[in-house]
C-alpha cells in the first residue's frame, strides 16, 4: 500500500492571463508526494497552462508556487527541470532529429558532469560516465518495452511509440514530479491499457509523483487518487475520483444544465 | 543648425529609397514562398545587362518590354528548375538553391551581355538642384536623379502593399508564405502563385536595376548591392513592404551620417559594417525586425 | 560478399557505441589512414601535395568547425571566414611578437581569440533566430574585413597590406617541404576530426542537437540556451580559426584580408551543406567537392580544345558551380554523406538485389 505523503507542490492562487482572455483564474492546486493527480475539464479549460506555468513555460500575473519548501512566481523550464520536474507535451516534442536511445538519453543531460575537453579525449572519465548512463537509459528502455526501436530516428516512429519515448526521456531525468499532458491522446484501448500499466508502475516502482491531464474518463477513475476538475479557468471540484464522479458542479459543466 | 548635416541626411535618405527598392524584391518572395532570395541583387544585374544590351539594337520602349519578358522568362525558368523540385526542403536547403542561383545567374549573364562597364542612359537629368533656398541659406544640395529615383521607387512600393493587402492574389501569396500544404489544400496553384511573385519580383529587380545602373553604371557590383539591402531586411522585418521602406531611409541616412561624423574617429571605410550592426542593434531589441511578423513558437 | 555483418555481435555498449562498429569499416579507415600518412608523402607530385591536397586539408578542418555550428547546434553562420582570418591574422601578430613560441602554440592562441570572437559574435543568437541571424553574422564578416585593412598593427604596419608568414618550425623540425605541409595539416585534421566526432557523439554532442532540433523542448531536459548556443559558437569558431591560421601559413605563405572575404565563407557553407550538415564524414566530401570541381572546370575547355578567354572561362565556371550546387541539393538534400551510406547499405547485399 503506498503511502501518499504532504504536498510537495502547492500552486496557490495562480491566475494567468493572455491579453483579454483568462486562461486561469486565481487556481490553488496541492500535490501531494507519491499520489497520481488527473487534472480533468473541458478543452480550454486551462489545464495545459496550468502544466505549464508549474513548468516555467508560462508566468503568471498573480499567484505562487511552491516546490519543496521554495516558493516562487517565475522560473525557468531548464531550473524546473533541474529542480526533479519532468514534462510530457500533447504533441509530442521530441528531437525528430535524433534515435530514439539518443532522445532518451538526453534525459540524462542533467546528470552528467564531465565538461567538453573530457569529452574531446573521449577516453576516460567521459567515457565511463557515457556508458554508465547509458546502462540506465537501457533499463528503462526495457521498462517500457521500445528495444525495438533503439536506433530508428523518431521521426519515423508512430504517434504511440513516440509518445512512449517521450515518456522514457522523462524518466530519464529521474523526476520527483512527472507531469503528463494527455499522454493516451490518439491512442487505441490495447495501447491505453499499456501506457495505465506504465503510470501505475512509475508511480510503484519509483515512487514518481504523477499530475496528468487525460481525458479518457475510465483512466481517470482507474488509476487517479485524486481529480481536479477544471473548468474556464476555475477549480470546480478537487477530491477523490468517487466523489468528483457525482458532484453536481461537474455534471453540470460537462452535461450542461436543465432549462 | 549645421545645415551639411542636413545634406548628408537627405542624401543617406535618398540612397536608402534605392536600397529600399532592391530589399522589396527579397521582401516579395519571402512573403509569398518563404524563401530567402540571396540572388536578388543578382537579378538586379541580370536585368541591368539585359536592357543595356537590348536597347543598343531596339528603341527604348521596346527594349523595356523585352528586358520584362526576360525577366519573366526566368522566373518560369527559376520555378521550373528549381523551386518545384525543392518544394518542401529545409529553409537553408532553399536558401543555398538561391546562392547556387546568384552564382549561375553572374556568370550567365555576363557570358551572355558582356561583362565591361555599360553606360545606362534613360534620359533622366542628372543636374544638381539646389532646393529649399528660401528656408535655409544655401539651399540643400541634392541630385535631380536620386529624387527621381525616389519617386519612381515610393510609387512602386505604395502598389505593391496595395496588391498584397487588397487583391484576391495578394491574398493567395500569403496563404502560400504561410503553409504550402494548406495553400494547396484549398485548392491555390502554387506553381503560378510562384511564377507570380519572381516575375513581379524580377520586375522589381529591372527597376532596381536601371535605377543602380543609371547611378553607378551597369557593372558587377550591382549584384553586391544585394548586400546592403540585407541590413535593411532585417531592420525592417523580412515579411513587411513598409518595413523595407523604413528599414532603407535608417540603413541608408545611418550610413551616411556614420561615415561622415564617426568615420574620421575610426579610420573611415565603416560603411561596409554599420549597417549591419545598426541593424543588429535594433534587432537586439524586436528580434524580428520593426515591422516585421512576430515568430510564434509553440510546443 | 565482402561487406556482411554477419557473425559480428557487440556484446557491449562500448562496443556498440565505437565510431566505426562494422569491422569492415574499421578495416578500411584504418587502411585509408595508413595509405595518407605513409604512402601519399612518398607517392604524390608536389602539385598534387601543394595545390590540391593541403587546401583540401586545411578546408575539411574549417568544414568540421562550421558543420558543428551550423550543421549540429542549427545556427547558420555566413560569416565563418572572418573567423578564420581572426584565426590567421593574431597567429601572424603572436609571431612577430613572439617569435621564439612554438608554432603549434601559435596557432591554439590564434584558435582561441577566433573563439572568444565567435561568442562575441553569437550573442545575438541568443535574442535572434533563423535569417535574421543569418544576415546578423555577416556583421562579423564586414567588421573584420574593415579591421584588418584598416587598424595597420594587425598586418604589422606593412606598407601593401599584405603579410608573410614565418618558416615552418615545429620542435626544430622544418614543415616547409610540400610532404612536410601535407603532413602538418594531416595531422591537424585527424585531431580535429576525433576530437569532432567524439564531442558530437557525447553530451555536448546532444545538447547541440537537441536545441537544433526544438530549442524550447531543449529547456525542458535542462539545457540552457545560453550554454548550448555559445559552446557551438566558440567551438565551432576555435576549430575555424586553426583552419586559418593553417591556410595562411601553409597554404598561401603571404596573404591579404581579401584572402578571407564573403566568398570564403559561402564556399565553407556549401561545404558543410553539400557534404552533408550533421555529419563529420561529409565535411570530407563537401571539401573535396569544392576543392576539386573549379580544378577541374578550369582544365575542361582546354581539354576539349575550345578558345576562350580567361573571363569567359571564369563566367563559366561560376555558371557550372552554381548549376551543380542545385543540381546536388536537388538530388540529395542530405548531402553527399547522405549518398554515401545508401551506397553502403547498397553493399551491404551486393551482389544481390534485395
Amino acid at each position: 500500500m503506498k503511502q501518499i505523503g504532504e504536498p510537495i507542490l502547492t500552486a496557490d492562487r495562480i491566475t494567468l492571463a493572455f491579453g483579454g482572455i483568462t486562461a486561469l483564474n486565481a487556481i490553488s492546486i496541492g500535490i501531494r508526494q507519491h499520489e497520481i493527480l488527473a487534472m480533468i475539464g473541458p478543452n480550454g479549460a486551462g489545464k495545459t497552462s496550468m502544466l505549464n506555468v508549474i513548468n516555467g513555460f508560462y508566468h503568471p500575473q498573480a499567484g505562487t508556487i511552491t516546490w519543496k519548501g521554495e516558493t516562487r512566481r517565475r522560473v525557468r523550464p531548464y531550473h524546473a527541470a533541474a529542480q526533479g520536474i519532468a514534462r510530457t507535451f500533447q504533441n509530442v516534442a521530441l528531437f525528430k532529429g535524433m534515435t530514439t536511445l539518443d532522445n532518451i538519453m538526453t534525459g540524462r543531460l542533467l546528470q552528467m558532469r564531465r565538461n567538453f575537453l573530457w569529452q574531446a579525449i573521449h577516453f576516460g572519465p567521459a567515457e565511463q560516465e557515457e556508458l554508465a548512463h547509458r546502462a540506465r537509459v537501457e533499463r528503462i528502455i526495457d521498462f517500457l518495452e521500445i528495444q525495438a526501436i533503439r536506433k530508428t530516428p523518431v521521426g519515423r516512429l508512430p504517434y504511440g511509440l513516440q509518445k512512449r519515448v517521450e515518456l522514457g526521456r522523462a524518466l530519464a531525468m529521474e523526476p520527483e514530479l512527472l507531469l503528463l499532458d494527455e499522454p493516451m491522446a490518439g491512442m487505441n484501448v490495447e495501447e491505453k491499457e499499456d501506457m495505465c500499466r506504465l503510470i501505475l508502475d512509475i508511480n510503484d516502482e519509483f515512487g514518481t509523483t504523477i499530475a496528468l491531464i487525460e481525458h479518457d474518463m475510465g483512466v481517470v477513475m482507474d488509476i487517479s487518487d485524486r481529480v481536479v476538475v477544471l473548468d474556464y479557468g476555475r477549480k470546480i471540484a478537487d477530491g477523490p475520483p468517487e466523489e468528483v464522479r457525482v458532484s453536481p458542479d461537474v455534471i453540470a459543466a460537462y452535461l450542461g444544465e436543465e432549462r | 543648425m549645421n545645415f551639411f548635416v542636413v545634406e548628408v541626411l537627405i542624401g543617406g535618405l535618398l540612397t536608402g529609397v534605392l536600397y529600399a527598392l532592391v530589399a522589396l524584391g527579397f521582401v516579395l518572395i519571402f512573403k509569398a514562398s518563404a524563401v530567402f532570395n540571396f540572388a536578388q541583387g543578382s537579378m538586379c544585374l541580370f536585368a541591368a545587362l539585359a536592357l543595356v544590351r537590348l536597347m543598343e539594337v531596339m528603341p527604348l520602349p521596346l527594349a523595356l518590354l523585352a528586358a520584362a519578358a526576360i525577366m519573366i522568362g526566368l522566373a518560369f525558368a527559376i520555378e521550373r528548375l528549381v523551386l518545384r523540385p525543392l518544394v518542401n526542403q529545409a529553409a537553408i536547403i532553399l536558401f543555398m538553391a538561391t546562392i547556387g542561383i546568384t552564382f549561375f545567374l553572374d556568370g550567365f549573364g555576363q557570358s551572355l551581355f558582356g561583362s565591361k562597364v555599360y553606360t545606362l542612359d534613360l534620359g533622366i537629368p542628372k543636374n544638381p538642384l539646389i532646393l529649399f533656398e528660401s528656408i535655409i541659406p544655401g539651399g540643400i544640395l541634392v541630385n535631380e536623379f536620386d529624387l527621381w529615383a525616389a519617386v519612381a521607387a515610393g510609387l512602386l512600393v505604395a502598389v505593391l502593399a496595395v496588391f498584397f493587402q487588397r487583391t484576391r492574389i495578394g491574398r493567395a501569396l500569403r496563404a502560400v508564405a504561410d503553409d504550402h500544404q494548406a495553400a494547396q489544400s484549398v485548392g491555390i496553384p502554387l506553381r503560378h502563385i510562384w511564377v507570380i511573385v519572381w516575375s513581379v519580383a524580377g520586375l522589381v529587380a529591372l527597376v532596381a536595376g536601371i535605377i543602380w545602373g543609371s547611378k553607378l553604371g551597369v557593372q558587377f557590383s550591382i549584384a553586391l548591392v544585394a548586400l546592403k539591402a540585407l541590413p535593411v531586411l532585417m531592420l525592417g522585418g523580412l515579411t513587411s513592404v513598409p518595413g523595407a521602406i523604413v528599414g532603407g531611409l535608417i540603413v541608408g541616412a545611418g550610413e551616411k551620417l556614420s561615415e561622415v561624423f564617426l568615420g574620421p574617429f575610426l579610420g573611415g571605410g565603416i560603411e561596409n559594417w554599420f549597417a549591419y550592426v545598426l541593424a543588429l542593434l535594433f534587432l537586439l531589441a524586436r528580434p524580428q525586425g520593426l515591422f516585421g511578423e512576430r515568430i510564434i513558437e509553440r510546443v | 560478399m565482402i561487406y556482411r555483418e554477419a557473425g559480428q555481435f557487440r556484446t557491449s555498449y562500448a562496443a556498440d557505441q565505437a565510431v566505426f562498429p562494422v569491422l569492415q569499416d574499421r578495416v578500411f579507415v584504418w587502411a585509408i589512414a595508413l595509405f595518407a600518412f605513409v604512402v601519399v608523402p612518398f607517392a604524390a607530385s608536389e602539385y598534387l601535395l601543394r595545390a590540391i591536397l593541403v587546401p583540401f586539408l586545411i578546408l575539411a578542418i574549417a568544414a568540421i568547425g562550421l558543420n558543428l555550428l551550423v550543421g549540429y547546434c542549427g545556427q547558420i553562420s555566413l560569416g565563418s571566414a572572418a573567423f578564420m582570418a581572426v584565426g590567421a591574422y593574431v597567429s601572424y601578430d603572436v609571431t612577430v611578437h613572439l617569435p621564439w613560441l612554438n608554432l603549434l602554440l601559435v596557432f591554439l592562441i590564434g584558435g582561441l581569440c577566433a573563439a572568444a570572437a565567435g561568442v562575441v559574435f553569437g550573442l545575438p543568437s541568443l535574442r535572434i533566430k533563423g535569417y535574421y541571424l543569418a544576415v546578423a553574422t555577416l556583421a562579423a564578416q564586414f567588421f573584420f574585413d574593415w579591421l584588418f585593412i584598416r587598424v595597420p598593427w594587425f598586418t604589422n604596419y606593412a606598407s601593401s597590406g599584405s603579410v608573410s608568414a614565418p618558416p615552418l618550425r615545429i620542435f626544430g623540425l622544418s614543415f616547409e617541404s610540400p610532404a612536410g605541409r601535407y603532413l602538418l595539416c594531416l595531422g591537424l585534421l585527424t585531431v580535429a576530426a576525433l576530437v569532432a566526432k567524439n564531442l558530437v557523439r557525447g553530451r555536448m554532442g546532444r545538447i547541440w542537437m537537441a536545441t537544433r532540433d526544438m530549442d524550447i523542448a531543449a529547456e525542458i531536459i535542462g539545457i540552457r540556451p545560453l550554454h548550448a548556443k555559445l559552446s557551438a559558437f566558440a567551438i565551432s569558431s576555435f576549430i575555424i580559426g586553426i583552419s586559418g591560421a593553417l591556410w595562411a601559413f601553409v597554404h598561401l605563405g603571404s596573404w591579404e584580408p581579401l584572402a578571407f572575404s564573403i566568398d570564403r565563407s559561402f564556399a565553407l557553407l556549401f561545404m558543410v551543406v553539400i557534404g552533408g550538415l550533421g555529419s563529420i564524414l561529409g565535411c570530407f566530401f563537401g571539401a573535396a567537392f569544392i576543392t576539386i570541381v573549379p580544378i577541374f572546370l578550369n582544365q575542361v575547355p582546354a581539354a576539349l580544345g575550345i578558345p576562350l578567354s580567361t573571363a569567359m572561362v571564369s563566367h563559366l565556371e561560376f555558371m557550372t558551380f552554381g548549376a551543380l550546387i542545385v543540381f546536388f541539393l536537388i538530388v540529395e538534400p542530405n548531402g553527399l554523406a547522405r549518398l554515401w551510406a545508401i551506397g553502403r547499405e547498397k553493399l551491404r547485399l551486393w551482389p544481390f538485389p534485395h
